[in-house]
């Protein structure tokens, strides 16, 4: 049984790392944190079920979660980001908050407070690799989480794109005076942020099949747990810590109780708070990304 | 005119509009409350209840009211919560001065309004609260309209038995929950015992919460116990999702539960993964009585514009109860002689609690009065998934 729950943790830990992967791209860049992530995550994942119930493939459902969910981020950051940029460091943060609230009462009025479910996915075939079962949903689950995350990480840290976003998170001035566009690089990371919460958002649906406007509470803050202790803006950092934070929770489940569940992660949190704030993989100080 | 004169006639003008409406007012209807969520996790099971509410005022303001005096409902959403369910209830006994109350939605939610009920001295009736024991403890003024679970578990127990007779039976609980997890951890396992059915993890049931996003864990962990049967004490969207994992990894052993599996569409979301399930409510839209095919009728046409929604459209048990509760407070009024308006609403509220708790019978459509605890009396049907619908056993 262990190795059959190590492989569940890695399948539920793979969502968590992009919900994290999404806010700490934002707080890299910024310094600032997006709680209406977890918000921006849920409107993806019902933008997907509603592609799904037209009758649109998996691969379809994921873009329309993606696309809606990166659009919705770029207007959290014109709307909550940039008329507050000269405020106090707190307003941004403050007003992602009722962003959030916003979405979730949109998101009741439109599919209703009774939860959806990802429209089922009929000709699931089943693996069995070392007593490890898997179903072809699971096996592309991991595919899809596990390439976008490579993904990001190609592009952080070898592309030309990735070099400007890390510049721009050590020293917004000083990239700008070196010919970085800081403006395009806020829209491309509030686009990607968004982007990576949509497909956890339809991910999420699909394999887990029960959303409602109220699931990204929760899992935003699972995923600003998993920023923490993987470390504050390291990408790699917030990947490893979604996965940890995967392996925790169904490793309790399968052996101690529901109930525990969420002492024992947010002890792990206040742990790390306190007495490892800089988390598993801390960034080299004066670089935030 | 003089400015003196003026003033008298403006002061007079006050007066009449601040004192006079609510003499004329509290003359024209019998006032009652409904306090019901339309927001938060119970949204649409309020919205139905609101529904199914209006259904009986509507008609018995058709046959001209209460002694040719109309029926007044005012609404305050309870909001899916104990603290917004407070305030609802202090608005509808306080400012809006209503007789009784029907409503709230929630056992959670009942725990912290049927105390203010008391203290106010208002009867309550919750249309949605299953948790053995929330009554009990908050006489003489907290009344029920639900079957407790328990007596719902016993018809459900007999038909598994009956259905599978299975020799060992794991439990899967949702230890958030409170009308979830009675079930599971107080209710079932009585149940199943008295009915010499084994449960195999009575000490250790595998558990998850509420609205918990994956269950792969406590399927492995369940099919590692290799049951015959398995008995859920899990709302119906929970429950969906652990049948179509369960199924997902290969197992095969039947499901069973009590009423709250019945909310969620299961039969039509699941599919295959669902055939077979059997759960238990004290009503359903399949029944062919006269009265519930009349209510479901009318019930059905209201919802075109009233909270209209595919979730609103068809009736289940919850406006059931919200209806037969609205026509419990007229046969209240009617038995009471208690006359229109707000003067000596003390009085009034504490003839309708006694009229309440002297209501051992009742000819509601799934409601037969209240038993000495202040819980509803009502018939069980049990129910098994066939064909995307819960259909009756017999």
């Amino acid at each position: 049984m262990l190795a059959q729950q190590l492989a569940n943790g890695l399948l539920l830990g793979s969502t968590y790392a992009l919900i994290a992967l999404g806010l700490t791209l934002v707080l890299g860049v910024f310094d600032k944190l997006n709680i209406a992530h977890g918000d921006v995550f849920m409107f993806g994942a019902f933008a997907g079920v509603a592609a799904a119930s037209f009758g649109a493939p998996l691969i379809l459902a994921v873009i329309a979660g993606l696309v809606t969910s990166a659009a919705i981020n770029v207007l959290v950051e014109r709307s909550c980001f940039y008329p507050l940029r000269n405020a106090h460091f707190l307003a941004p943060m403050l007003s992602t908050i009722a962003f959030g609230i916003l979405l979730q009462n949109v998101a009741t009025q439109i599919w209703g407070s009774d939860p959806s479910r990802y429209p089922n996915i009929e000709a699931v075939s089943q693996y069995e690799v070392g007593g490890i079962l898997l179903s072809s949903i699971h096996v592309i689950i991991l595919v899809i989480s596990f390439s976008v995350m490579l993904s990001v990480d190609i592009v952080i840290y070898r592309t030309k794109l990735g070099r400007a976003l890390r510049a721009t998170a050590i020293d917004p001035e000083v990239a700008g005076l070196l010919g970085v566009n800081t403006k395009n690089v806020v829209l491309v990371t509030f686009l990607v942020a968004g982007a990576l919460a949509g497909i956890a958002g339809v991910l999420t649906a699909v394999v887990y099949s029960q959303i409602t406007p109220l699931i990204g509470i929760r899992l935003g803050l699972i995923g600003m747990v998993a920023m923490v202790i993987g470390g504050l803006g390291n990408l790699r950092g917030a990947m490893i810590g979604g996965i940890l934070i995967g392996l925790v929770q169904v490793l309790n489940d399968a052996y101690l109780d529901a109930s525990y569940r969420d002492l024992i992660v947010f002890s792990l949190f206040f742990g790390f708070i306190v007495l490892k704030p800089a988390g598993l993989f801390p960034q080299p100080s004066g670089n935030r990304s | 005119m003089s400015r003196f004169k003026s003033l008298y006639f403006l002061l007079l003008f006050l007066t009449i509009i601040l004192v006079f409406p609510e003499t004329v007012n509290a003359q024209d209807t019998h006032r009652i409350g409904l306090c019901v969520p339309i927001t938060g996790s119970g949204a649409d099971a309020g919205k139905r209840e609101v529904i199914g509410a209006q259904v009986a005022v509507n008609e018995i303001n058709a046959k001209g009211g209460i002694g040719g005096t109309k029926l007044e409902m005012i609404f305050a959403d309870s909001g899916s919560k104990p603290h917004d369910a407070v305030n609802a209830v202090r608005k509808l006994a306080g400012d809006d001065k209503v007789l009784a109350i029907v409503g709230p939605h929630y056992s959670g939610v009942a725990e912290s309004t049927f105390p203010l009920g008391n203290r106010i001295g208002i009867v309550q009736v919750a249309v949605a609260s299953s948790k053995p024991g929330v009554a009990a403890a908050n006489r003489p003024f907290a009344f029920r309209n639900t079957l407790t679970e328990d007596k719902i578990a016993v018809a459900v127990a007999k038909a598994v038995k009956k259905r599978h007779n299975p020799k060992r039976i794991a439990l899967v609980v949702d230890i958030k929950d409170a009308v979830a997890r009675a079930i599971g951890t107080k209710v079932f396992p009585g149940v199943l015992k008295k009915e010499g059915l084994t449960v195999i993890n009575e000490k250790k049931p595998v558990t998850f919460q509420t609205g918990d996003a994956q269950f792969t864990a406590q399927i492995t962990k369940l099919k590692a116990l290799n049951p015959d049967a398995v008995g859920l004490g899990a709302l119906g969207p929970d429950a969906l999702n652990i049948i179509t994992e369960a199924r997902r990894q290969g197992m095969k052993q039947p499901f069973f539960g009590t009423a709250p599996l019945i909310e969620g569409n299961m039969p039509e979301k699941g599919g295959n993964a669902v055939v077979g399930t059997i759960a238990g409510s004290i009503w359903s839209s399949q029944l062919k009585d006269a009265r519930s095919v009349s209510f479901i009728k009318s019930y059905k046409k209201l919802a075109k514009t009233l909270h209209p929604g595919k979730f609103t459209a068809k009736p289940d048990y919850y406006p059931v109860n919200s209806y037969d509760a609205v026509y419990m407070i007229v046969d209240a009024i009617k038995s009471k002689g208690i006359k229109p308006g707000t003067s000596d609403l003390a009085k009034k509220r504490i003839a309708v609690k006694d009229h309440f708790a002297a209501m051992s019978s009742f000819n509601g459509i799934a409601s037969d009065g209240f038993n000495k605890v202040g819980d509803g009396k009502k018939n069980v049907h049990v129910f098994e998934i066939k064909d995307q619908a819960w259909k009756l056993i017999e």
